[in-house]
């Protein structure tokens, strides 16, 4: 459970953060200060643990998450994972310290640690998961929020959103790959854990890892080159690496954080996680061997060539973690040992160096390097910092760094392959150009003229805090091997071994010396050497070629865009047609059988259908070709109650209501429709589809073929699909027989409230976003953005806008006699009360939430279509549509959750009468105070709710839209 | 024979559906996509309705009739629902495109990008 609560932590922070209040009543201090202790109390809590995974090397702590699937929520630590933790929660509470200081205005810095602070949960979880789902799922979200870090500043930098679009681009393209190889890994492992169940699927780690025939498997090749592509792209390894220069538009922060210390070593950490199983196989430790060498190289000899200081420490990035993942390819894990170590110097020095350019870039405004120079006198601090981190960083004696680069070397001069040599000279030159690299650091931005014109303020003293620890890090933790790192290694590196500070005059001492002193004479002759660097392709200018070829595809694609319904409407006929026929499916299924009918016999009840069927035509015929709207209108409205007698007739009385209901209101909102367009419009449209009787023209003919070869397809799919439907119900009959459990009298009732009460949740919420997406349009559409609902002010305003205007309202209104008032008045109480009635009683019979919300809507629209929009408003001051919407979906959900306190699971069926013994009571009145009553009275408040906001929305006078208009232009109103 | 009736009127009622989609007038164009619902809807009743003496109640199924199956009416009850939300929206579209342009005539319409 701790290990939940420790992912947990950061997502909560977030949240917080997130909060309106913690914005308006916290200051940037204050939060500084929470989100640093809450990392630091993360580490300190996980440098706690150590003894426990000393005495248990792994503690595994799982909850169940989707038990039907065997999926659990798995947490795993042990020495890698806790040495991943301590570099996440330590480098991040510096990190977040930094960034209280590196931001000046405080709704920035809440808005970046927002995402930071997920970030850390998503990296958390990530190296703490010990299921590989639930490891692909922070995967991403790390993808996400460095994202969301990297295009930070893109409302109004270009190079933000690029960077953050390439950086997305090549992780999730990666990720892709990454969960198919999961995927297969999972299912290879379920074949090896049990050969004869052959479709079992694993993705706990620890029975991954316990398993050691997994690279014998003829899947392997394939699972474990996806898997490595997903590891590559996310650690930038060339040809991928070209994302991480990229993400440098990112805050320095966030550079600091995610591309140097964390994210990006999640390929390296998944890679060392998945090796114990992997790397018994020669491919695994080659890819990974050819892999980063050459990303090794390819990134040191880069870092040289940029210009801009956050560049030069992106390259250098990618060139460490190509050593990093070279060393996990050495065989039989012989690298393991220098990979961490390195990981632990690298994370040290690099975020460092990342936020002091982060800090130059604060107090001078330029990163660019031939812009900076001299800077030793005015920035002491950075200069001492940036001494030790770029010496650690070129492997100088006793720095941190040193035992870094003394253990590379060490392990790569001991993998004795033919091509030992080769490697020994990759990895020198790189080691070199990194030494050089180091001392640019140095040399051309604290050393020597300052440049003209180059103008720094002084940052406040707190920004110095995390770069000066991290520096004295790199210092001291060489001297400290023996208590802090090696215990920490043992944990993670099954071998023994050895880590001394110093290993004496051997060979590797020597290269080492060599590497460093020829970093230090090409520093002497960089500038003709840099000049000389040249590249035929950079990996931007072939990025930026696929997405040309992407978009030209696009834009192929686009001519098949006519934009006339009638070509695609021929298009998805034709295509679904020759699906039908090429798959064979048609002549299979009509085999043998005739079409039309034998028996020509009919029951009475059918002859009542078939009259219903009739009349459904004869009305659809009429709503084509009556011409005036309004008479189409109520033609349409002839077919949904033919429709709904015919499913009154065959014993369908719930869905019937709901038909007939529905089919009412459609057709008052078309009506109220009709009242908001001008009739000259109307007309206009008329006339140019029917010009002359008789004058059936081209267009009609062509529309009309168009229809019946449509119809005609529609038909005979039917036929052959009405005449082959299954006989057997499926889990219908198990409906039948439990509904009595649920209380209900009505299966369908109990379908619907109960045994499928997510689906109606997922309806009703998909009914209020069409309910606010016709507000939004209209809304919208008529003000030209501004506020969604009408202010009061302008809904007390009378209309006085024009004449044409008031007598169009009048003529709106004109249904509005005494008559017509009282009748609309006596309505709406009836209505309420048979909508009370339906979902107290709706389990016994017709009638749910969802008719009772449709009827007291109806009756609501009454008063819209007879008294008008203004007096509507006026007189139902209660009807507040948003505030139900909001009300239904709030109760809705609760009421899904409350049963889970009940231990009866999501959307559980609870009795809140039995639980509060009122059952005999209630129950002589014939109620059920159950959770099913609870959600029918959700749906009525919801669906209430959203008709009213639809008919608001779509009964609002165009008069006053036109008002409103004026009014915004004019400031005032909205 | 039955089966063959309601293939018949759904077989028409979506032609005439298309029928009104494919016209430029866009108020019927509404009712036409309202009116291809119905026929999808109708389909659904008679694809699971048709067995059954009895509605599926509780009472009709302990006294041994048979009853028609409620899953069918369960979906096509979702379906309706559904199915007016995205016609209420469709009237919303309709609405404020003559409002904006002044015209029913989808013709007229030629610059909803902008």
């Amino acid at each position: 459970m701790q290990l939940a609560f420790i992912t947990a932590a950061p997502f909560c922070l977030a949240l917080l953060l997130a909060l309106p209040q913690t914005r308006s009543h916290l200051g940037k201090t204050a939060q500084t200060l929470l989100s640093t202790a809450l990392m630091a109390a993360l580490f300190a809590w996980l440098v706690g643990s150590f003894p426990l995974v000393q005495a248990e090397q792994v503690i595994i702590q799982r909850l169940e998450w989707m038990p039907s699937l065997g999926i659990r929520l798995s947490f795993y630590l042990d020495g890698l994972s806790l040495l991943f933790g301590l570099i996440i929660t330590g480098i991040g509470a510096l990190i977040f310290f930094f960034a209280g200081f590196y931001f000046d205005d405080a709704a920035e810095y809440n808005r970046f640690m927002i995402w930071l602070a997920s970030f850390a949960g998503a990296m958390l979880a990530l190296v703490l998961s010990g299921n590989l789902l639930m490891l692909f799922i922070a995967w991403e979200l790390t993808s996400v929020t460095s994202f969301l870090l990297i295009g930070f500043k893109g409302e109004k930098e270009a190079p933000a959103r690029e960077g953050a679009f390439k950086a997305l681009f090549v992780t999730s393209g990666g990720a892709l790959a990454l969960i198919i190889g999961l995927v297969m890994l999972g299912a290879a492992a379920g074949q090896v854990v049990s050969p004869e169940a052959g479709s079992g699927f694993v993705t706990e780690l620890d029975v991954i890892l316990g398993l050691n025939s997994l690279h014998e498997h003829s899947w392997f090749p394939l699972f474990a080159a996806l898997i490595l592509l997903g590891c590559f792209t996310k650690s930038a390894q060339f040809p991928f690496h070209f994302w991480l220069p990229g993400a440098m538009s990112a805050p320095t922060p966030a550079s600091a954080y995610l591309h140097s210390a964390t994210m990006v070593k999640a390929g390296i950490y998944l890679v060392a996680r998945l090796s114990p199983a992997m790397y018994k196989n020669e491919l695994w430790t080659n890819a990974l061997l050819i892999m980063g060498l050459l990303t090794m190289l390819v990134g040191a000899v880069f870092a040289v060539k940029q210009s801009d200081l956050k560049g030069l420490l992106a390259y250098a990035t990618v060139s460490k973690l190509g050593a990093l993942m070279a060393l996990l390819g050495l065989p039989g894990q012989a690298g393991l040992k220098a990979a961490l170590v390195g990981i632990i110097a690298h994370a040290l020095y690099k975020s460092a160096l990342f936020m002091v350019a982060g800090t130059i870039d604060h107090v001078a405004h330029t990163r660019r390097i031939n812009r900076l120079g001299g800077l030793r006198k005015e920035l002491p601090v950075l200069f001492w910092v940036t001494v030790i981190s770029a010496l650690s960083m070129a492997g100088l004696p006793f720095l941190m760094g040193f035992v870094a680069k003394e253990t590379l070397l060490d392990a790569l001069l001991h993998y004795s392959a033919p091509w030992t040599g080769l490697i020994m000279l990759v990895a020198l030159v790189s080691a070199a150009l990194t030494a050089l690299a180091a001392y640019m650091l140095i040399g051309e931005v604290f050393l020597g003229q300052r440049p003209r014109g180059l103008r720094i303020h002084k940052p406040p003293n707190p920004i110095y805090f995390g770069p000066a620890l991290l520096a004295f890090c790199s210092l001291v933790m060489g001297f400290l091997l023996d208590p802090l790192v090696i215990p920490l290694l043992r944990l993670a590196v099954p071998k023994s071994f050895s880590l001394p500070l110093f290993a004496g005059f051997n060979e590797v001492f020597w290269m080492s010396a060599g590497v460093i002193g020829a970093g230090a004479l090409l520093y002497l002759v960089r500038e003709p050497l840099i000049k000389r660097i040249t590249f035929p392709v950079s990996g931007d200018a072939v990025f930026r070629e696929i997405i040309d070829y992407i978009d030209w595809a696009g834009n192929a694609l686009l001519h098949f865009q006519s934009g006339y319904v009638r070509y695609y409407l021929v298009w998805i006929l034709g295509s679904v047609s020759l699906m039908l026929v090429a798959s064979g499916t048609l002549s299979t299924v009509t085999a043998g059988q005739t079409l039309l009918p034998q028996d020509l016999s009919m029951t009475a009840t059918d002859l009542a259908k078939t009259f219903m069927l009739l009349l459904t035509i004869v009305a659809g015929a009429l709503t084509v070709v009556l011409r005036e709207h309004v008479k189409a209108a109520i033609a349409f409205g002839v077919i949904g109650y033919a429709i709904g007698v015919i499913f009154l007739i065959d014993h369908a009385p719930d869905v019937a209501l709901v038909q007939m209901l529905v089919e009412t209101m459609a057709t008052v909102l078309i009506i109220i429709m009709l009242g908001q367009i001008r009739s000259g419009a109307r007309l206009k449209v008329i006339h140019s589809l029917w010009a002359g009787r008789h004058d059936y023209n081209f267009g009609f003919l062509r529309d009309l073929g168009i229809s019946i070869v449509i119809g005609s397809a529609v038909f005979v799919f039917s036929l052959i699909a009405l005449q082959n439907r299954p006989e057997r119900r499926s889990i219908a009959e198990w409906h039948l027989a439990n509904t009595g459990l649920v209380n209900s009298e009505d299966a369908v009732g109990a379908i619907v409230a109960d045994f499928r009460g997510t689906d109606t949740l997922l309806e009703i919420a998909v009914f209020t976003t069409a309910a606010l997406g016709v507000l939004t349009l209209l809304a919208r559409g008529r003000n030209g953005g501004g506020r969604l609902v009408p202010s009061q002010a302008s809904v007390d305003r009378l209309p006085e806008i024009d004449a044409e205007a008031v007598e169009e309202i009048q003529d709106a209104t004109s249904l509005s006699t005494p008559f017509t008032r009282l009748v609309t008045h006596f309505v709406l109480p009836i209505a309420i009360l048979i909508g009370i009635a339906q979902i107290l009683y709706g389990g016994s019979g017709p009638g749910d939430g969802f008719t009772a919300g449709v009827t007291i809507g109806l009756a609501v629209s009454l008063w819209y279509v007879v008294l008008g929009y203004d007096e509507a408003r006026r007189q139902l001051p209660w009807f507040r549509p948003e505030q139900f919407v909001r009300l239904g979906l709030v109760i809705g959900i609760v009421n899904a959750l409350v049963p889970l306190l009940f231990r009866k699971g999501f959307m559980g069926h609870v009795q809140f009468d039995k639980a509060l013994g009122i059952y005999d009571l209630v129950g002589s009145f014939g109620l059920h105070i159950t959770s099913s009553l609870f959600f029918e009275i959700a749906i009525a408040i919801t669906v209430m709710g959203g008709l009213g906001i639809i008919i608001e929305a779509i009964a609002y006078p165009k008069s006053r839209a036109a008002a409103d208009e004026g009014l915004s232009a004019a400031g005032i109103g909205n | 024979m039955i089966e063959f009736m309601f293939a018949l009127a759904i077989g028409i009622l979506f032609g005439i559906g298309v029928f009104q989609l494919l016209r430029r007038d866009l108020i019927k164009a509404a009712i036409g996509f309202a009116i291809l619902f119905s026929a999808i809807n109708l389909f659904f009743v008679a694809a699971g309705a048709f067995e059954g003496e009895f509605a599926p109640y509780l009472s009709n199924v302990q006294a041994g009739r048979s009853v028609s199956d409620p899953l069918v009416q369960a979906f096509i009850l979702t379906a309706i629902v559904v199915s007016f939300g995205s016609f209420s929206l469709l009237l919303g579209i309709v609405n404020i495109i003559s409002q904006r342009y002044d015209t029913v005539d989808s013709n007229d319409v030629t610059q909803l990008k902008h």
